[in-house]
């Protein structure tokens, strides 16, 4: 991967201790995240995607180093951040936000618009008129009337509340901004709204987004390349144009089935997915995805595959990418 | 000149304070304390015996040490209006000093016991690890011991007085506090909004001062305003086993003990005393219930 990265990833794994059994010291380990390396470059959106308990957010919390990875490197700018301590951190934590899914927790609600977007610019030695001018200055970036800076969250609808997020996050100028699931929470129109507003965000101010979404068409819309997780591992990785044009990894292929057609006439491709996602404390021999996958054979459920470089700037982690193309077609 | 005066007069803060308190007469939290009839019981209860404890010396019909021979075990009459005690002092003047004293213990293990067990409380169960483990285990270690027992014990050590009953009581009021807190903090530090402010660079102590603080400290004034009428129960109870305020100020606690040697023949001093210290006791009481019942954002929505 190119030496330029303003963030890399390299190996992140992250296991949670589960306590098993009543009295018992014995743990379980659920690895939440496994090994994952990806980079991400100066002003590009990097779409993280995959279904619920992938293991997606805890990447982003790796990332934000809200929590430490279990093993593995988190490099931003060149600096290894992945045991600095927090006295150490804090000053880089400056270049790197945050944008969270839900806009109901993650406003204090006793806290007035100017002082919760105005939090990290006094964190990083803005005085007060400054921090006045420069709320003013997020605030009319991301839509929201400057008047509206001495009310509290409580006032404001969903969608008002999540632009008070990107306001906070971008308010401090950072060169990476995470978004975990920023527009889940919203309705439909909203969404294309937020998506958009991110976007000419990224475009005006050169930022690096990575962009954590369930939503394969959401992540379509505002990345330039995608990852796509299934149980803690990264699966595929390639250009926004490469993974939909031609997946190479069957569960990829098996997501983009499932994003619902607007055409009623359209003849579905794939049969949807059957069966569960499996359990990440005790995940399936072999490749994780056997158990799903329609093109499984017997080497998928001994042999774990490699994450390879299968094509140029496209990544894999499957025995037989591309397989599935030919199969159904 | 006076129209400068006038204009000047009308632009300042007590022009403006008669609308300040008609808006918050107005407010949402004060038409609901009004409908809430706990809420107005207690607070006037609480308004009443504040009040009397402030202006004890000026309200009280006579001099609380005036030693009267001729009044000795008096029954109420127009000079004393509540009785008199075994040296004859005036009951009802005793009555008004003894709420200062009472209220005085009770402030300030209020203000000890809040700052310190909420700040205890927010450390515990904010950073976790070993420093909640030491923090919890004391407050086990002092759950363990009946409060009256280990308050004996300080005024054992420390000798009577009033000093004895405050540092008593605060040892054994801080743990219930710091338990609230420390259920709170953990029950909020799960917020995004924590998360939010960490990645955005702010230290600890500003987390828990202006994330954490305000949004637990409506529970916390309630519990407060419970404990009070235990604070005062407990003030009582040393004072009436002699380990409390000593002589010759007044404390309900040793009034009622006072009366007890003639309670069969002359029951007014226990009976007042018993009387102040419940309907104080209750009226703090019904506050804090009318205080919940307005605060608690689950109950508010009815």
């Amino acid at each position: 991967m190119s030496g330029e990265a303003l963030l890399r990833m390299e190996g992140l794994t992250k296991d949670f201790s589960i306590r098993s059994g009543g009295l018992g010291r014995s743990r379980a380990k659920l690895r939440a995240v496994s090994d994952v390396t990806l980079d991400v470059a100066p002003g590009e959106t990097l779409g993280i995607v995959g279904e619920s308990g992938c293991g997606k957010t805890t990447l982003g919390r790796l990332v934000l180093r809200l929590l430490e990875p279990t093993s593995g490197r988190v490099i931003f700018d060149g600096v290894d951040i992945t045991h600095l301590p927090e006295p150490e951190m804090r000053p880089l934590r400056q270049h790197i936000q945050v944008v969270f899914q839900d806009p109901y927790s993650s406003l204090n609600p006793r806290m007035r618009v100017r002082d919760i977007i105005g939090e990290p610019l006094g964190n990083f030695g803005y005085n007060n008129k400054d921090m006045a001018d420069r709320v003013a200055e997020v605030m009319e970036i991301v839509g929201l009337p400057a008047e509206m800076a001495s009310r509290y969250p409580h006032a404001f609808s969903g969608g008002q509340r999540q632009r008070i997020g990107i306001a906070r996050a971008l308010a401090v100028k950072p060169r990476l901004i995470v978004c975990d699931e920023a527009v889940s929470a919203l309705d439909v129109s909203i969404q294309a709204q937020i998506l958009n507003l991110l976007r000419d965000i990224q475009q005006e101010f050169q930022l690096a987004l990575v962009f954590i979404s369930h939503n394969l068409g959401v992540v379509r819309h505002i990345s330039h390349r995608i990852a796509v997780m299934y149980l803690g591992q990264v699966v595929e990785l390639a250009s926004e144009d490469d993974l939909f044009s031609r997946p190479l990894h069957p569960y990829t292929d098996a997501l983009i089935a499932a994003v619902p057609e607007p055409d009623p006439d359209a003849v579905d491709r794939q049969e949807p997915l059957s069966g569960e996602i499996p359990s990440p404390i005790d995940p399936p021999s072999g490749c994780y995805f056997h158990t799903r996958c329609p093109i499984a054979q017997d080497m998928c459920r001994t042999t774990s595959p490699e994450f390879r470089e299968f094509a140029p700037r496209r990544w894999v982690r499957c025995h037989t990418p591309g397989e599935q193309a030919a199969g159904g077609g | 000149m006076t129209a400068i005066g006038e204009e000047a007069r009308r632009k300042g803060w007590f022009a403006r304070l008669p609308g300040a308190l008609r808006q918050a007469a107005r407010s949402d939290f004060w038409l609901r304390f009004r409908r809430n009839r706990n809420a107005v019981v207690g607070g006037i209860i609480v308004t009443l015996v504040t009040l009397a404890a402030i202006f004890a010396p000026a309200l009280a019909p006579q001099n609380f040490e005036n030693i009267n021979m001729l009044a000795v075990w008096s029954p109420p009459t127009p000079e004393n209006l509540l009785g008199a005690d075994a040296l004859g002092r005036d009951i009802l003047s005793r009555l008004i000093v003894g709420a200062r004293v009472s209220l005085l213990v009770a402030v300030s293990v209020l203000a000890i016991t809040l700052t310190f067990g909420t700040a205890m409380g927010m450390i515990a169960g904010y950073f976790g690890g070993w420093t909640e483990a030491l923090i919890m285990r004391t407050v086990d270690i002092i759950f363990a011991f009946p409060e009256l027992i280990l308050a004996i014990l300080v005024a054992a050590v420390m000798g009577p007085g009033k000093l004895t009953v405050i540092i008593a009581l605060s040892l054994v009021w801080w743990p219930g506090i710091a338990r609230l807190t420390r259920s709170l903090v953990l029950s909020w530090k799960s917020e995004l909004f924590v998360d939010a402010a960490i990645a955005c660079g702010t230290r600890p102590h500003r987390i828990l001062i202006r994330h954490l603080l305000p949004n637990i400290v409506a529970p916390i004034i309630v519990r407060a305003s419970i404990g009070v009428g235990f604070i005062i129960m407990a003030e009582a109870t040393l004072s009436f086993l002699g380990i409390g305020v000593q002589e010759p100020e007044p404390t309900w606690g040793g009034m009622i003990r006072d009366g007890l040697v003639s309670l069969r023949t002359e029951p007014y001093l226990s009976l007042f005393g018993s009387l102040a210290l419940g309907i104080t006791i209750i009226g703090f009481n019904l506050l804090g219930d009318g205080l919940r019942d307005l605060l608690d954002p689950r109950i508010r929505g009815r």
